[in-house]
């Protein structure tokens, strides 16, 4: 084919993957590529097909269709140890008879390194980890996060093309997943190691991606930066599944002669609305997140509605709203709170150029 | 160690359990070391008056019981002991190798059909009796009867099944992750299947090795209607001493009997401590 350039060619290209597990198709037409260098971050829900999609990279799944190139390499029916990848576990797969010092060692052990080379090799990785004092352990006596660690020395002791990461952190504690993304993040940073990692959670993908892929039943759904996801989501689903609490979706339509009808109130069109202006009047599907809405003073208020619930989330509180016949959800800074009690009469504002509209239908992002 | 607590109810029915279970083990040894009168006296001799050890040298040299007025026992015991030696650890090898390396095709690999792991159990279906007699008539044709490679061909037939679907079930419980793992830290297919996998389910190893051998070491069918002379096992051997003068030589029965319990008890204890549950905790997250 054409010739690559070395310094361009990405560590990883899948053009048109396919798997079908039954009938079922767990990877559909699956393409993107990963650079050299990057956090890669596949998101989606449980299901979505994000192991088996690294599972695929990996070797250890043989897809159905689609080619899958590594570096410059095409993978196909090469073996797993024939790829130049290392991959973590999702439920980590530690060596249950190996030490946490042999379970590190392993990869370099088979590769038939220096038993000197090895050893600071493994010294290294275990001080960047924090689990030097843990090295004689077997994985049985060690805490879930030294298991975790472990695993992550395993894969980061070798310097391979590629890292695939499944749902590294997903059974820490939250305080400890946090503590410890962001030390990955850091790792992968200062080595320059290429990572491609699948996470059910959105808040992990926006803290450390720096390309989000989002799946959805197989599919590639949307790529972008995380703020771009967030900002402009594909459809109404990505939008729901990126930010919490969730975005508020309500039934709308586009009069006419401008302004956005919904929730027995009037908004005015916003500027990016402009295209979806028709002769006759048209249904869209709005979405508002949380954030752009604020109490308003009911008298003037765009919409007026009755507090129905409030929720403290330290910081901020999320209140929620029903106005028009629509439950909105909205959150505000404590400050702002004080005087506000299920039963209370208020008005909402909306930032009506931080809006969405969605093909009621498709669900498509419009606008 | 103890589940619940050890009441006296529970307790009453450990013992009862104890005492159905153990007694006739109990007897064995006590007949074994009777001399010929007290075999098969009424009442009941429980213990010995006169602990012997004739009834096994019985078993080495036949002629031992002519001391007790008693002769006809023709032939030692020592080729069917070899033979059960031979025809038991052998063929229960073959059945663990062939059954191991099955067993992690069927458990990884999602060879052949779906139904295939049942098909192969399947192959225990119907009472060997139904297969005795064609067995016969095709050992005899191929001239492999009276032959240890032919009983041994059997074993192994007739264990394979049990020893795939014991080795499957425990592979079933290691998570493939661990070997795949070994897979993409460098190891091949086979090396990571050598190496991981089988060191993992080795207390389940043993313990189907155990299970087989005990299979083969007790059948008796078999054994009977494909030898004449060449080929003999303990449990056919046992059944030949009668004698026409004294009826049942209940003692040399009982003695050989408890020589040929002797290395299941001695295995049993050894691989005790491998049969301990939990050899992958921490392995995984749970």
């Amino acid at each position: 084919m054409n010739a690559m350039n070395p310094i361009t060619t990405p560590a990883l290209a899948l053009d048109r993957l396919g798997k079908t597990f039954r009938g079922v198709a767990a990877l559909d037409d699956v393409s993107f590529t990963v650079p050299k260098g990057a956090l890669t971050v596949v998101l989606g829900a449980a299901g979505a097909g994000k192991t088996t999609l690294l599972r695929a990279i990996a070797g250890l799944e043989r897809p159905d269709a689609g080619a899958i190139h590594i570096g410059d390499k095409d993978a196909a029916g090469r073996e797993p140890r024939d790829r130049d990848v290392a991959m973590i576990f999702d439920n980590l797969a530690l060596y249950p008879d190996k030490t946490g010092f042999d379970n590190i060692a392993n990869p370099l052990r088979i590769r038939g390194m220096e038993k000197g080379v090895i050893e600071a090799a493994v010294k290294d990785i275990a001080a960047r980890l924090k689990i030097a004092h843990i090295l004689n352990r077997k994985p049985k006596t060690m805490s879930g996060g030294e298991r975790q660690r472990v695993a992550l020395g395993r894969a980061l002791v070798r310097t391979p093309a590629l890292f695939l990461l499944d749902e590294p952190l997903s059974s820490l504690d939250a305080q400890l997943r946090i503590e410890l993304r962001a030390e990955l993040r850091r790792l992968q940073r200062s080595l320059g190691y290429t990572f491609l990692m699948a996470t059910p959670d959105f808040a992990e993908a926006m803290a450390i991606a720096d390309t989000v892929i989002m799946l959805r039943a197989g599919k590639v759904v949307q790529i972008a930066d995380p703020q771009t996801l967030y900002d402009e989501p594909a459809d109404r689903e990505v939008a729901r599944f990126v930010g919490a609490p969730e975005i508020n979706l309500v039934p709308a339509e586009i009069g006419p002669g401008g302004g956005v009808r919904l929730a027995g109130g009037l908004l005015p069109l916003p500027e990016k609305f402009l295209p979806l202006l028709a002769p006759e009047a048209r249904a869209i599907e709005v979405g508002i997140r949380p954030e752009d809405l604020a109490l308003a003073p009911v008298e003037g208020a765009a919409l007026s509605g009755v507090v129905t619930d409030i929720e403290p989330l330290g910081a901020s509180v999320a209140i929620s709203v029903e106005a028009g016949g629509v439950e909105f959800r909205l959150v505000v800074p404590v400050a702002a709170t004080a005087s506000i009690t299920p039963g209370l009469a208020v008005g909402l504002s909306v930032e009506t150029g931080r809006m969405h509209a969605f093909d009621p239908q498709t669900g498509v992002r419009l606008a | 160690m103890l589940s619940r607590p050890l009441t006296l109810p529970l307790a009453l029915l450990l013992a009862a359990a104890l005492v159905i279970t153990l007694f006739p083990v109990f007897w064995i040894v006590m007949t074994a070391i009777k001399p010929p009168t007290d075999w098969n006296a009424a009442p009941a001799v429980w213990l010995p008056s006169e602990p012997t050890l004739v009834n096994f040298r019985t078993l080495f040299d036949p002629t031992a019981l002519k001391a007790y007025g008693l002769s006809g026992v023709s032939q030692p015991a020592t080729p069917s002991m070899l033979g059960s030696i031979l025809a038991s650890v052998v063929a229960t090898a073959l059945s663990i190798l062939i059954g191991l390396f099955a067993a992690i095709g069927l458990s990884r690999y999602a060879t052949m059909t779906k139904a295939t792991p049942l098909m192969i159990l399947s192959g225990r279906m119907f009472p060997p009796a139904a297969i005795a007699v064609p067995f016969v008539i095709i050992f005899s044709v191929t001239n492999v009867i009276d032959t240890y490679s032919g009983l041994i061909a059997i074993y192994v037939a007739v264990t394979l099944p049990f020893s795939t679907w014991m080795l499957k079930s425990f592979i079933d419980d290691l998570p493939r992750e661990i070997e795949e793992a070994a897979m993409l830290d460098g190891r091949s297919r086979l090396m990571a299947h050598l190496t991981v996998t089988i060191p993992l389910v080795r207390g389940g190893l043993f313990a189907t090795t155990m299970f087989i051998f005990i299979l083969n070491w007790s059948e008796f069918m078999f054994a009977l209607v494909l030898s004449y002379t060449n080929v003999t096992t303990i449990p056919v051997q046992l059944a030949k001493y009668v004698t026409a003068t004294a009826g049942t030589l209940y003692g040399v029965q009982a003695a050989l009997a408890v020589l040929a319990m002797l290395p299941l008890v001695i295995g049993g204890f050894m691989i005790q401590s491998h049969l301990a549950r939990g050899m992958t905790f921490g392995a995984v997250k749970r």
